[in-house]
């Protein structure tokens, strides 16, 4: 068998697990094994403290699951990550790490090893308030050695590509989250009932109720304005911050809180027919449900970070504070916003489908196993000796500023 | 402890609290001020007049401690070698002098000092090396004197920390110099935390605040060193040499391992090492967020804590490792403070990139 034709011994490493019930890293991983599971040799570590003895099964889609008896979040996610690294080392050729935490690892792996080792390390965790200080050192630790010692790291943003260029001198592939998944659905008679706000235009934001998520400043504008009303589903009772705002806003009218379906029907129905889309995430990175909502083409207002801006091509509505959010929400117009989610649309079905990630991680896998040398940011006009560039005039360029 | 004791401290501080609105006042007319610039926290122009006034009252207390029949003749050299770095001092507050003049003049006062006989004769048993040779003798003492004024001079970046560093130096030499039986001595540093204490009041006041000036930490700084190196040499031949020698080091440590880090990173990034930036450990100690008050406390308690891990490490195990482990902590520390600078810098990136 010629070495192209040869099945690539895969493991994913530092998901939840699949089936997915959970976040991107979960979908993520069980969108690999649908399509490239046919073509390679794929194991996937699951966390044994979300999936329960009786749940559990061999294999999944045709990839191997191995259960490792810890969460695979929270502090817990150093060993999950460690120990499901250490045992990948011994049945597989390339282990892709979806997060820093294991990152420690990795050195040894490097110096000891010749598996290829390609990371996501997931937008900026370090930068987090979810975290506490400690915490925050580490990742900010992990994330260094992440990208210093894998074959290839990626990113899901071009704004997280622009630092890790920076700060480790290194390009980052990006790849981000796929929304093919999420499916437009017409309203149901029982939706309407369940739900009497579904009659009339509404604003919908889905997203776990942190501050960095910008919940206050959103909630704050629409008791300010009655152009439509907002509906907003999170995790009100798991913050004091959540039930704060829940307290404060729960009765205005204007407003509609909603605890989280998990039933993807139901979801999709109240955020499917949504007029607007508020999307106020800060923190770094693509996130999926920005993705999902554009793929469903709902017109989308998002806070004005850079990452947001790259997500949406900077063709969305922007928003930084509590006066441009009131002014757009009061100032756009319904041709506007159909003209946005059309738009919206399109950008998702180019870019953000499963099979165009799985495609793109598929290539890096090839690419991992012919590895020669990391790829980094400086010109090669940086190989040049000193002497020689100021011979012929050139001397600037040996200072020259990346981009 | 004697009425001495407190007579010395209470006298100088005393003296100093009266004569600095009057100094600050005559500073104010012939311009010895500090006026802000970028690289300052300051808004308003300040009196350089610190180092002065702790001199002026430090010798009227020594002044009143020869009516108590306390014999300081013996020290008029040292005095006036003590003056003359002040007066440098005080001119490069008033004319900003070249630094390799200042630099010629601390090294030309270092050999006067060598030359009264107060100098470092043998390393005691640190790291298995004893006695020197004269040469060495010479050098090292030079390197000593100079490198801790200096460092002693980078340490007065935010209010209150020279001074804090030199007062809590000044009550561990005083401890050592009462426990060696050195009452004279122990007087002259009792005079010098009255008008230390004094200083810290009007340096951390709004209305009247005062510099120390490079007048101050250079004569202080000075002072600390020759002091140190004088009890180590006095103790010689005693069972306590170890003892002071871990407790001289320990107060001069910080300052000078702060300053040869900070020489170094600016070396390893390609820069002059004499280039000011802000890269001293109380600006790092800044970046956590602490306000200077509780910056320069930090500092001052980081050098409490170093002189109890070295009495420590000293008591139970044996001097070389008493010094080892003060190195360490400094160690320890400053990678802290330097990861935690590391982080916000890319935190500020990044928030600058985000928008």
């Amino acid at each position: 068998m010629n070495k192209k034709n040869k099945k690539i011994r895969l493991s994913i490493i530092g998901s939840v697990g699949v089936p997915a019930n959970y976040g991107g890293f979960e979908t993520l991983a069980e969108h690999l094994i649908e399509d490239l599971g046919q073509k390679h040799d794929i194991t996937v570590y699951c966390s044994g403290k979300k999936y329960k003895k009786e749940n559990r099964q061999k294999f999944y889609k045709g990839a191997k699951l191995k259960y490792i008896p810890l969460d695979a979040n929270g502090i817990q996610s150093i060993p999950y990550d460690t120990l499901s690294i250490v045992h990948a080392l011994f049945r597989s050729d390339v282990l892709l790490i979806l997060g820093v935490a294991g990152a420690w690892i990795l050195p040894f792996v490097k110096l000891f090893t010749n598996k290829k080792i390609i990371i996501s390390i997931d937008g900026i965790e370090w930068k987090r308030d979810k975290w506490n200080l400690i915490a925050k050192w580490y990742l900010f630790w992990a994330e260094s050695l992440a990208v210093k010692y894998s074959h290839i790291d990626i990113s899901d943003n071009e704004a997280i590509q622009d630092y890790t260029a920076a700060r480790y001198g290194t390009l980052s592939r990006i790849i981000e989250y796929g929304a093919d998944h999420t499916i437009k659905t017409p309203v149901t008679k029982e939706a309407f009932i369940q739900y009497p706000f579904l009659e009339n235009p509404y604003a919908f934001k889905v997203c776990r109720i942190e501050p960095e998520n910008n919940v206050h400043l959103i909630l704050d504008a629409f008791t300010k304005t009655n152009r439509f009303p907002l509906v907003v589903m999170g995790n009100w009772n798991k913050s004091e911050y959540g039930q704060l705002l829940k307290k404060q806003y729960a009765h205005h009218s204007n407003i509609y809180l909603l605890d989280p379906i998990y039933e993807q029907q139901q979801l999709d129905i109240i955020r499917g027919n949504a007029t607007l889309y508020v999307h106020g995430h800060s923190a770094g990175g693509t996130n999926p449900s920005l993705v999902e909502a554009m793929f469903l083409g709902l017109p989308i207002l998002a806070y004005g970070v850079s990452y947001n801006k790259v997500t949406t091509e900077n063709k969305a509505l922007y928003f930084n504070d509590l006066e441009t959010l009131i002014e757009q929400i009061d100032n756009v117009y319904q041709s506007k916003l159909t003209d946005i989610g059309q738009t919206m649309e399109k950008i998702a079905k180019r870019r953000y489908t499963w099979s165009n990630m799985a495609f793109k991680y598929e290539l890096l896998l090839d690419e991992a196993l012919n590895f020669k040398k990391k790829n980094n940011t400086n010109s090669t006009s940086q190989k040049i000796p000193y002497q020689d560039l100021l011979k012929i005039g050139q001397a600037h360029l040996k200072t020259s500023i990346k981009f | 402890m004697s009425l001495l004791h407190f007579i010395s401290i209470i006298s100088a501080f005393l003296m100093a609290f009266i004569l600095t609105p009057v100094v600050s006042l005559i500073a104010k007319k012939i311009n010895l001020i500090d006026q802000p610039n970028y690289r300052k926290i300051h808004a308003k122009p300040v009196p350089l007049v610190g180092g002065i006034i702790i001199f002026i009252s430090t010798t009227i207390t020594m002044g009143l401690l020869i009516q108590f029949d306390v014999n300081l003749f013996s020290y008029l050299n040292v005095y006036f070698i003590l003056f003359t770095l002040l007066i440098m001092g005080v001119i490069d507050d008033r004319f900003d002098l070249k630094a390799s003049l200042k630099l010629l003049v601390q090294i030309l006062l270092s050999h006067l000092i060598i030359m009264q006989g107060i100098k470092i004769e043998s390393l005691h048993g640190l790291f298995g090396i004893y006695r020197i040779s004269f040469e060495f003798q010479y050098v090292l003492t030079l390197i000593v004197i100079t490198g801790v004024v200096n460092a002693f001079n980078l340490m007065d970046g935010i209010d209150g920390l020279a001074a804090g560093i030199a007062l809590l130096g000044f009550i561990v030499f005083t401890f050592i110099a009462i426990l060696t039986k050195q009452q004279t001595l122990s007087l002259i540093f009792c005079a010098y935390i009255g008008g230390l204490l004094a200083f810290l009041k009007y340096n951390f006041s709004k209305k009247n605040k005062i510099f120390m000036g490079d007048a101050g930490s250079l004569s202080i700084g000075f002072l600390l060193v020759v002091s140190g190196i004088y009890m180590i040499q006095n103790s010689q031949s005693t069972s306590n040499i170890s003892f002071v020698a871990v407790g001289v080091i320990s107060v001069l440590i910080l300052p000078v391992f702060d300053a040869l880090r900070v020489f170094r990173k600016r070396i390893k990034s390609s820069k002059s090492p004499f280039k000011a930036d802000k890269t001293h450990l109380h600006h790092l100690v800044l970046e956590t967020g602490l306000k200077h008050k509780a910056s320069a406390l930090g500092i001052v308690s980081i050098m409490f804590f170093l002189i109890i891990i070295g009495y420590i490490s000293f008591k139970f195990i044996n001097f070389s490792s008493a010094v080892v482990l003060m190195l360490l902590f400094l160690y320890v520390i400053s990678m802290i403070f330097q990861f935690n600078n590391k982080i916000n810098y890319w935190k500020k990136y990044i928030k600058s990139n985000e928008i």
